[in-house]
């Protein structure tokens, strides 16, 4: 066993000192021993999947575990794989390196898709036996220019488009839609209802959005977690500030060292309150600075933010707002950590065009994200809606009331059926 | 004001002038008589992929190169098997072999490049052969490691993008009004960057080559000025190695270049609009530079365009994240095009696949040079 052994929970922990992982190849036991080396900082998903998976193996007789992982154990060395260059528990860039260019790499990727096609089964029909429904309800802005006919246009044939009674007065319709009442009620969201209900809990209900406006409905105090592009504006200055200074002064001799400094760029408790909590201010981190322009684009963020909670967190409820980002100012390609408002006085605009187009790839991503795993296949209803719009486009099993629903359904009457959907 | 070495031009400026103390001839030498006497390669880099470009509901985005297509010859499958990096997947259309050398370009290409092959067995000055491209690590794109070849019969490198990087945030540092959107500033500074980057080079490493220093210098400025006051506000960096590449070509006339467009690695930000707006721009920037090898009488009618995405991106269904990455490895990394076009180049279109190393290869073959030890094999389809 390496000495920089991982702190794991008990049930794993006796896993390891019955030494099964020194048993797997080097590659797959490098990997997991990367993957739960900040076990404190992992959700409890992520816990119960590496115990579910360890168990797995550890319950399964000797020939079979050696059975599965002997294309890949015989695969190790012709890629030269050694304890030089493969330490036992270390799986760095440089690994990550080593693979790329290995010209092995196409065949141990499909011997490592190999290995979890036999046991992603088996820990899958376990998801599925503790099944719950579950809710995933997909906001567009309001100024975007399109109506329902062109919406969801990549998926929409797998759904229906149900007729809305939209309120007046336009600035209640998500209120209505996720609390049932008027914004001045401060009514608790969906999210805000499951997460205090027997099924719910610390990490069970999202809102991942590009302004605040969800978030800042129903009350504040809560289990639900948020994460909105506009409330971490502060944030995000900073590390793009940070970011830019490291590269300037050109300290950081490599990717390994400046994803070591990366690291150390946590958020503060004047920040944002997800500081208070290890586990969300990590994810925070990870989200902002290991993400393709999520420092830069609010509905990046909110798309990578939802698919990483998505497969670390398995939220059963997750409220996901996108927004209207901005035009591309002159130069800006070549400023990607600098204020774009500082460096350009020429006024932002909306980009409504350019967002439309982005957010049709974006819904097809996040629903694909849930659907990739057990707990979200045939137990989930996906609502896809405009802010404001008279028709929203729902995926969901046969039972979901507003499958069968017919004529326009006032707002109220949809927040209802996702009660009665929960169970709540 | 900054001071810039040598080794610092090189490595954040990002141009490098390669060669120019060798004594010999100065301007283009055509001495090997080839199939073709020009070689000009241009890759969608940062990748791009078959469902936005020559799939049928990626046409829309592409029509200059579809136009193009009906006048040129058209492989439908290009294979990149390779390391589905940036730099390695380039590194392996110019060499000819699959390139696994560092990712972030500390190394150079591990085999000779194309450049190599053709300087050495030419004699060809070292104005002859140019790289245009524009990520960083690719300053290490014009000569290989091998010894037998390497930095004397290399190719000039220069990335626009990162001269125009160093001056625009030299006009954010200082805060001048208008900031960046005072072009007239943003010229200056680009200006200023040459100067002293190129001036610095120019007394380490000139004996006794000034006037040429000056020459290249004014061809790169040209290209800047055209860029900066062009009619739409100068955002691409695809344009300036345009314009870059444009002058290059009227001022020295080399018969082999690469052109590295850059613009659609915009993916990574996670905005399929931009996306989508840089294919269609670097298809237009294509079309103009067809447009130029039509025009200009150094290039017409002698001239092979080779057009090929770097490599792709990942598939929609991907487990990664769709047309933000390219690391899946999955068909819609590795399965791409390539177009060629010339005088010499047939109509036509194949399906039988070929290979990113095939084009060194045949890129060998139009210049009449011999490339020993190659993976890829000349494609017969272009070789008439």
């Amino acid at each position: 066993m390496p000495a920089n052994t991982p702190k794991v929970s008990p049930v794993l922990q006796a896993l390891i000192d019955k030494g099964l992982l020194d048993s797997l190849p080097r590659s797959f036991a490098a990997f997991c021993f990367d993957q739960m080396k900040d076990w404190d900082l992992l959700f409890p998903a992520e816990r119960s999947y590496f115990e579910r998976l360890f168990g797995l193996l550890d319950r399964s007789s000797g020939p079979v575990v050696e059975r599965l992982f002997q294309p890949l154990r015989e695969l190790e060395p012709k890629m030269g794989m050694n304890e030089k260059n493969w330490p036992r528990g270390q799986f760095t860039l440089e690994q990550v390196d080593f693979l790329n260019r290995n010209p092995y790499y196409p065949e141990w990727r499909a011997a490592v898709a190999q290995v979890f096609s036999q046991l992603d089964p088996v820990l899958d029909a376990d998801a599925a036996r503790n099944g719950h429904a579950r809710l995933v309800i997909v906001i567009a802005p309001a100024q975007l220019p399109a109506d329902p006919g062109r919406m969801w246009t990549r998926f929409q044939g797998r759904g229906k488009r149900v007729e809305i009674d939209a309120p007046e007065r336009a600035e209640e319709f998500l209120p209505l839609l996720l609390t049932g009442e008027e914004q001045g009620r401060r009514a608790p969201t969906i999210a805000h209802l499951f997460a205090s209900g027997k099924k719910g809990g610390a990490y069970a209900s999202w809102i991942v959005e590009a302004g605040a406006g969800v978030s800042r409905l129903g009350p504040e105090a809560g289990a639900v977690v948020k994460y909105s592009y506009q409330s971490l504006g502060q944030y995000r200055k900073r590390l793009m500030k940070e970011v830019q200074s490291v590269v300037d002064a050109q300290e950081i001799a490599g990717p390994r060292q400046l994803s070591a400094r990366l690291r150390q760029m946590k958020i503060l408790a004047s920040e944002g309150d997800l500081a208070h909590d290890p586990i969300l201010a990590e994810f925070a981190r990870a989200i902002l600075l290991s993400g393709n322009g999520t420092l830069l684009i609010n509905n990046t963020f909110v798309e990578w933010a939802m698919v990483q909670a998505v497969r670390r967190a398995r939220p059963s409820v997750a409220i996901v707002g996108f927004g209207i980002r901005n035009k591309v100012k002159p130069f800006s390609s070549l400023l990607i950590y600098a204020d774009q408002d500082a460096s350009n006085p020429i006024p932002s605009q909306m980009d409504t065009l350019g967002s439309y187009v982005d957010l049709e790839v974006f819904y097809q991503y996040v629903w694909q994200e849930f659907e990739k795993y057990a707990e979200y296949r045939n137990n989930t209803a996906y609502l896809f809606v405009g802010d404001g719009m008279e028709e929203m486009l729902a995926i969901a099993p046969a039972d979901f009331p507003l499958m069968t629903a017919a004529g326009p359904v006032k707002l109220p009457a949809v927040f209802g059926h996702l009660k009665d959907w929960l169970s709540i | 004001m900054m001071r810039l070495t040598k080794r610092r031009f090189v490595q954040l400026a990002g141009l490098s002038i390669a060669n120019r103390i060798l004594p010999g001839p100065l301007m283009a030498q055509e001495r090997v008589k080839g199939r073709s006497n020009k070689v000009i390669v241009v890759t969608f880099g940062g990748g791009v992929r078959y469902s936005e470009t020559f799939a049928p509901e990626g046409l829309q985005n592409i029509p200059r190169l579809v136009a193009l297509r009906e006048k040129g010859y058209f492989f439908q499958s290009c294979i990149n098997s390779g390391v589905l990096s940036h730099f390695n997947s380039t590194a392996s259309i110019l060499t000819g072999n699959w390139q696994r050398v560092d990712d972030f370009g500390f190394q150079a290409p591990a085999g000779p490049t194309l450049f190599e092959y053709y300087r050495k067995q030419s004699g060809a000055g070292p104005l002859d052969a140019w790289a245009v491209a524009t990520n960083k690590s690719f300053a290490s794109m014009g000569w290989s490691s091998d010894r037998s070849f390497g930095q004397p019969y290399g190719a000039n490198v220069v990335l626009p993008k990162q001269l125009l990087l160093e001056a625009v945030q030299e006009v954010v540092t200082r805060g001048t009004a208008g900031g960046v959107a005072n072009r007239d500033d943003v010229l200056r500074r680009l200006e200023g960057v040459l100067s002293e980057g190129y001036e610095g080079i120019g007394w380490t490493i000139f004996q006794a080559g000034r006037k040429l220093d000056r020459q290249v210098r004014e061809t790169l400025v040209r290209g800047l000025v055209e860029y900066i006051n062009g009619p739409e506000a100068p955002t691409s960096g695809d344009e300036l190695t345009f314009f870059i590449a444009r002058e290059i070509m009227r001022e020295f006339a080399p018969r082999l270049i690469l052109v590295n467009f850059w613009d659609m690695d915009v993916a990574h930000w996670g905005s399929y609009s931009l996306y989508l707006n840089a294919i269609t721009r670097t298809d237009r920037l294509t079309g103009m530079l067809w447009e130029e090898i039509q025009t200009n009488q150094s290039y017409k009618d002698k001239t092979t365009l080779l057009v090929l995405p770097e490599l792709g991106r990942d598939g929609d269904k991907n487990a990664a994240n769709g047309f933000l990455n390219h690391r899946s490895g999955d068909a819609s990394c590795r399965n791409t095009w390539l177009l060629a076009m010339g005088t010499a180049v047939p109509p036509g279109q194949t399906e039988r696949p070929v290979h990113h190393v095939d084009v060194a290869a045949t890129a060998a073959e139009l210049l009449g040079v011999k490339a020993a030890g190659l993976a890829g094999k000349p494609m017969p389809e272009l070789l008439l």
